[in-house]
């Protein structure tokens, strides 16, 4: 079974559908990524490195945007991500 | 081929998949004894609010959305409870010309007494449930189904499995013939771009956009911090990030037929097609703006087990994952998480998806309506100001 779900070839990230452990390895669909941080289902796993600001693709669409660099294989959440819409966030 | 449809066929050309007789109260302080005829009944439903007559800068939100709930073709008949204030009396008159056929009216300024209203209330509703078990179920056009569309206690499986899978199904109905309406303002922020792409006119487009960007400007005029309540803090936890990953998993419930029209939130769908309404992400207060539009049949897509459902329009619940699906099987209609465990396909459970709503259109019950999930939530858009 699949652990993770690459919705689209744009995306720079994946959806975990089992939780993943750190040291997991996965390489399925031409991915080779080691977890950095325990990751729950349903949430995200950068699939490429993605610097400070740069966009947050899924489903092939901009999603938000990188607060700080973040490496393959690690939780892409609300820790490191916000969105682009709306000024209360642009303030921040 | 399918099945074929069959519904309730009202006077005015409007078809119902329910035959309910609904008592609403006009004013919150029936609300309890609206609740109490229809417990003591045969089989009626009732539904509670906290409305109690106020003039403010909702009162026509209101007024249509009671007037529109009363006239949806799921009902039978309406009975009303009422002060019988002018602005009371308006509501009534207003759901007549909706295409309510038959009202009746409990007015406590005239019967004196609330154990009156209780008693006289009961024989009315029992003898309007008489009449309504009178009347048959007839072959009935695709037109006649009008499909909500709805989302909530989304997680990151819902844009994945249960949203494009509704999708699969809302895109063969608006084939055949059928109305299909995505709601949820909040919800499609930052997808919008997309759903206008897809309308039959720029028109259509520009007031996709537009609908999406004023509701962006009352947010920002108002100061509100929309990431305390969008993502919600169980969306949060299910894995969504921001509020436009959400409206990009939650647009995957329109599939991917072109928009035909944007309506005002509870606007009457009376034409065949996919449709924008404008309605609050709150799910009690879209389920009643629906239903007051005259939407029939709704699906309701949930990652977490929300066990909302409406007095009088069947809402079929679609789990995004299997997990939630195995937990709480007395409210999951039908769990669109074997997509994620590899074990169906999009297609598959879409079809499933059709076939159910069919069902459920020709009288088979849902789990909400075998729960009694009967909410109902009035759309305020101001404080109240005169109390």
């Amino acid at each position: 079974m699949r652990k993770v779900l690459i919705l689209n070839e744009k995306d720079n990230i994946a959806v975990c559908l089992v939780e993943l452990a750190i040291g997991e390895v996965i390489g399925q669909d031409g991915l080779n990524l080691t977890i950095q941080s325990l990751i729950p289902r349903g949430h995200k796993v950068a699939t490429t490195a993605i610097a400070k600001n740069e966009g947050i693709i899924k489903y092939g669409e901009r999603m938000g945007h990188a607060t700080t660099d973040i490496k393959v294989g690690e939780h892409v959440h609300t820790h490191n991500v916000l969105g682009d819409r709306l000024s209360t966030e642009q303030v921040v | 081929m399918s099945k074929e449809l069959t519904a309730f066929e009202r006077s005015d050309g409007r078809w119902g998949l329910r035959n309910h007789v609904l008592i609403l109260p006009l004013h919150s302080a029936f609300s309890a004894t609206a609740r109490k005829i229809a417990d003591e009944s045969n089989g009626a439903v009732a539904v509670s609010h906290d409305w109690s007559g106020e003039v403010d800068g909702d009162f026509d939100r209101i007024v249509k959305t009671i007037s529109g709930f009363a006239a949806n073709p799921n009902n039978f008949a309406t009975i009303f409870i009422t002060i019988g204030t002018p602005n009371e009396l308006g509501i009534i008159e207003l759901a007549r010309k909706l295409g309510l056929s038959k009202a009746e009216v409990l007015n406590v300024a005239e019967l004196g007494s609330m154990g009156k209203i209780a008693e006289i209330g009961l024989q009315m509703a029992n003898s309007l449930l008489k009449e309504a078990k009178a009347v048959s179920r007839i072959s009935a056009p695709w037109s006649a189904i009008k499909l909500g569309q709805e989302c909530g206690g989304s997680d990151a499986l819902s844009g994945i499995t249960a949203n494009p899978a509704l999708g699969v199904a809302s895109d063969r109905l608006v084939e055949l013939g059928a109305s299909s309406v995505l709601g949820e303002t909040t919800e499609i922020l930052g997808a919008e771009h997309l759903l206008a792409a897809r309308a039959i006119t720029p028109e259509i487009g520009a007031r996709i956009v537009e609908t999406v960007a004023r509701y962006e400007r009352s947010i920002n005029y108002e100061g509100i911090d929309m990431r305390g309540a969008q993502p919600s803090r169980g969306n949060i936890e299910g894995g969504l990030t921001t509020l436009e990953e959400k409206s990009l998993g939650a647009a995957k419930k329109a599939g991917s037929a072109q928009f035909s029209g944007v309506f005002e939130f509870a606007d009457q769908v009376t034409k065949p097609g996919l449709y924008f309404m404008d309605t609050p992400g709150h799910d009690t207060e879209q389920l009643t703006g629906y239903g007051a539009g005259g939407i029939n049949i709704i699906v309701f897509t949930t990652g977490r087990g929300t066990p909302t459902g409406s007095a009088i329009v069947p809402t079929i619940k679609v789990a995004t994952n299997t997990t939630m699906a195995d937990a709480i099987p007395d409210l999951i209609d039908l769990n669109a998480g074997t997509i994620a465990d590899g074990l169906k396909t999009l297609s598959d459970v879409g079809g499933e998806l059709f076939d159910l709503i069919l069902e459920v259109a020709n009288g088979q019950l849902t789990k909400a309506e075998k729960g009694l999930h009967h909410e109902f939530s009035l759309s305020r858009m101001y404080n109240t100001i005169i109390r």
